[in-house]
């Protein structure tokens, strides 16, 4: 029997929007975390959060200085930037300037 | 280990791929099988997948985000993560209830994993290609045994304490590392080899060929948002467990959103393929339900050449399906306890499969009585324990507070602030949603005590787990922070 070009291109679709994006995640995450396992290896450490989900965090405790979150916030801003200043590769996208400009929080 | 991680001697998966396989096994089950071909079959084909994808990325995939930041935020089972994030004893209840939830479901699905269990066991013996077999004769031969039911439901108990006891690691990782990769390869094999027979490529045209009238009929949204909220194990406290046990430079959004939700759903597409050109080929009726599964399919491989490597590779392949989510389920009651009683793995292991094994007697012994479990838990329990877990990172620990502080931590994909009204909004509304129509849609019907029945019973569950965890729940851990609102 012949499929119809709707039916095909329905087929399609699906197979693309669900194991075809369930494959790429799966391989992408490995390979995240084999480069981020090799990076602690070498390392012992490694930074914990990308420039815009740090930017993120820094905007959190500048605009919540009294949430009982805080003090957590801080510290782990903190030892992220800490991270960044004592290794030789981070594993997000930061240029050197980037993370010159970094400056730590009050705990 | 910084002193923001606040880590006990806490196991931790052992690699990226075991955490991410023991995901995808605990919530691809026996929904993923038979139900999801069957579904996309009597809802519009292709129109009911473009409504089941788009509710997959809209509300499963960040609904299962949030489960599981709350899990590695909190490094706790189910009762421990909202004792952290509520700091009181009475909000604890809300934890229990999910974890009495949990059991629930739990002890009517072992049974169904005994049936898969004799099924493939009986795939092994060649059975169903012995001549005179009589798939419906055999099937009812052995539901309307209870002795022999209620022996493989206690097998099954037997069989995933054995697993559990050893541990996340050495037995849970173990297990699924194998099953799920054997499960897809052996549904990639019965698909090529279902399209390939004479008349299979009507079961694909049937599946696939959209009939966008369905798009505007709302039983088909309704059947779609069912599907991709609970195949996806939204809510039963699963992903919340096995996020406690992730390490800290894991990644949230990648393995525990979007693989889990589209690696499962990709099964289901898989069971498809698998299932409809076989029922197309063989002229079985395709809305048969649980049916199609026990009865229509094992009438097929008498007729199918090379039959007997069939059954084995099909009935094994849903065998391990509802065995790994067996380990899933039965794991969050398992860490519960064991964190909750401070008792030993092996005991809390014995204790957790041993109450599931005696509160699945009932349904064991009554395909009726498992039907009722299954309408009351999984209509108005399910919901209501998604809405306890959703509710307390998005209400109480707050989802903006979540993403910058745990969600984007060494995660793989950033998240965006789409994601918060999503979380805070959309899926509380639509879990209370669902709940209204379990109860609309019962009215006037053959259901309409059992669902005032679930309802009452939903209610005193809610009621009575928090006075209890307010008499005998332990006050949160020093230093741990109770949030006393949301953050937006």
């Amino acid at each position: 029997m012949a499929l119809s070009t709707l039916t095909w291109v329905s087929m399609l679709v699906s197979l693309l929007l669900l194991p075809g994006v369930a494959a790429a995640v799966l391989v992408r995450s490995l390979r995240t975390e084999e480069r981020k396992l090799a990076l602690l290896r070498e390392q012992d450490d490694v930074d914990s959060y990308s420039p815009r989900a740090l930017s993120d965090l820094r905007e959190w405790i500048r605009a919540n200085p009294d949430d009982p979150y805080s003090p957590i916030a801080r510290r782990r801003y903190n030892e992220c930037v800490r991270s960044l200043r004592a290794i030789d590769e981070p594993h997000y996208d930061w240029s050197d300037e980037q993370i010159a400009r970094l400056e730590l929080v009050d705990e | 280990m910084s002193d923001s991680d606040p880590r006990t001697a806490r196991e931790e998966w052992g690699s990226r791929f075991g955490f991410l396989m023991a995901m995808l096994g605990a919530m691809v089950g026996a929904g993923n099988i038979w139900r999801m071909p069957f579904t996309t079959g009597e809802n519009g084909g292709g129109a009911f997948l473009v409504a089941y994808i788009l509710l997959l990325y809209l509300i499963a995939v960040p609904g299962l985000m949030a489960e599981t930041m709350i899990g590695r935020y909190t490094n706790y089972g189910v009762i421990g993560a909202f004792r952290k994030v509520l700091g009181s004893k009475r909000a604890q209840g809300l934890g229990l209830v999910v974890l009495i939830v949990n059991v629930a479901l739990m002890s009517y699905y072992a049974p169904i994993i005994g049936w898969a269990l004799y099924y493939a066991g009986h795939s092994i013996l060649m059975t169903f290609t012995q001549p005179g077999f009589q798939p419906q004769a055999f099937w009812e031969g052995f539901i309307n045994n209870p002795a022999l039911v209620v022996g493989m439901h206690t097998v099954t108990m037997a069989g995933l304490a054995g697993v559990l006891v050893f541990g996340i690691r050495r037995g849970i990782e173990r297990v699924v590392k194998w099953m799920i990769p054997l499960l897809v390869v052996a549904l990639v094999a019965v698909s090529i080899r279902g399209i390939t027979l004479p008349g299979g490529m009507e079961g694909v045209a049937f599946v696939f060929t959209p009939d966008w009238g369905y798009l505007t009929r709302g039983s088909t949204w309704v059947a779609a948002l069912s599907q991709a909220l609970f195949s996806t194990g939204l809510g039963w406290g699963i992903a919340l467990t096995y996020g406690s046990y992730l390490s800290r430079y894991d990644d949230v959004p990648l393995g525990g959103g979007l693989f889990t939700a589209i690696g499962n759903t990709s099964i289901g597409l898989l069971a498809v393929f698998a299932t409809f050109p076989v029922v197309f080929a063989f002229g079985l009726e395709p809305s048969a339900g649980s049916n199609l599964l026990f009865i229509s399919m094992a009438q097929v491989f008498p007729e199918l050449p090379g039959g007997s490597l069939w059954a084995i590779v099909f009935f094994v392949s849903f065998f391990f399906a509802t065995f790994t989510s067996g380990l899933g389920i039965t794991e969050v009651a398992v860490t519960t306890v064991s964190e909750e009683t401070r008792l030993s793995r092996t005991s809390a292991v014995l204790a957790s499969c041993g109450a599931i094994w005696l509160f699945g007697l009932p349904s064991a012994y009554s395909s009726a009585f498992l039907g009722r479990m299954d309408f009351m838990f999984g209509s108005f329990g399910l919901p209501l324990a998604t809405l306890s877990i959703i509710a307390l990172v998005a209400w109480k620990f707050g989802p903006e507070r979540a993403r910058v502080l745990d969600l984007n931590r060494n995660a793989g994909v950033y998240i965006g602030s789409w994601w918060n009204p999503v979380v805070k909004y959309v899926i509380p509304v639509v879990m209370v949603f669902i709940l209204g129509y379990g109860v609309y849609s019962s009215i006037g019907t053959v259901n309409q005590r059992l669902m005032l029945l679930g309802v009452a019973f939903m209610a005193a569950l809610v009621v009575v787990s928090t006075l209890v965890m307010s008499v005998i729940g332990d006050e949160p851990p020093s230093g741990s922070a109770a949030v006393p609102g949301g953050d937006d």
